[in-house]
């Protein structure tokens, strides 16, 4: 075999495991296997810091069907309590207003 | 798509590449003395294939640590690319891959420069490519995301396999017979 075809496939080898690996590594982007896991940010004391509820503008609430707040009204705030964790569920959605 | 995810499955995807590439080059430079490939080329071709495959892991190989330097979830300082062993996590298995990388790039750098230096020592630097290979090997098995895959583990372990008795037939015994 010429050296030229030996380079050839040398390349082409190289270029099929680098595309199979591209195509592998966007399939399977997180492995929990995985031997190595970077740390993530730890707090002073070593433990995972908690986030710090803020308060959540909520948009004007109609009060009456074609009545709107009067201006300069602020807007209601939720606030959430230290301790509640963000749930893995479907958002809510509305379908109609009564 | 995600500028950290892109850098994140570039640095996996080069990593394999980069390795494939360096184990042509080693499978190559092993034929050139025990004569394993006479079935398929002469020397003369199989030394071009070995000569031209540092143009093949060099730039993946460099792609791969400037993607894992750039990645802020891998946390590879510039200055670990180059000193080994000191990464803030898998200390091993990170150290390694630049121990390897070291090893490469000198081995590279003195056959560049072969004809002003002493035969002797060039074939000293030359040899620790069997260690640099080992050293790399480990690497991706400690460090390597994929390597759980069964096909990636499965070709990974045979090539390795394969180039280390390769090299202990080329150490014991010398040019194969034919």
């Amino acid at each position: 075999m010429a050296g030229w075809a030996l380079r050839l496939a040398a390349l082409a080898t190289t270029l099929f495991v680098f595309a199979g690996s591209v195509d592998y590594a966007a399939t399977h982007v997180k492995n929990a296997a995985a031997p190595l896991q970077p740390p993530v940010d730890r707090g002073p004391s070593g433990t995972l810091a908690p986030a710090q509820p803020t308060p959540t503008p909520l948009p004007p609430l109609v009060t009456q069907r074609g009545r709107t707040p009067a201006p300069g009204t602020p807007a209601p705030r939720l606030t959430i309590a230290p301790g509640v964790r963000l749930a893995t569920l479907q958002p809510l959605t509305f379908t109609h207003v009564s | 798509m995600d500028a950290g995810l892109l850098l994140w499955i570039l640095a996996r995807a080069t990593g394999l590449s980069s390795y494939t590439a360096l184990c042509i080059s080693i499978l190559s430079g092993l034929a050139l003395r025990t004569s394993v490939l006479d079935f398929l080329a002469k020397n003369r071709a199989i030394r071009a294939l070995h000569d031209w495959t540092t143009w093949l892991w060099m730039p993946l190989g460099l792609v791969h640590v400037t993607t894992l330097v750039l990645d802020k979830t891998a946390r590879i300082a510039p200055v670990d690319v180059f000193v080994p062993f000191r990464t803030s996590y898998g200390e091993l298995a990170i150290g390694l891959g630049t121990l390897s990388l070291d090893l490469f790039l000198v081995i590279t750098i003195t056959s560049w420069l072969r004809r002003r230096m002493d035969d002797r020592l060039w074939r000293w630097i030359h040899r620790t490519s069997y260690l640099a290979f080992g050293a790399l090997f480990l690497h991706a098995y400690l460090s390597g995301t994929d390597f759980d895959s069964p096909l990636i583990s499965a070709l990974s372990w045979s090539v390795a396999l394969g180039i280390g008795v390769l090299a202990v037939s080329r150490i014991t015994l010398g040019r194969l017979p034919e």
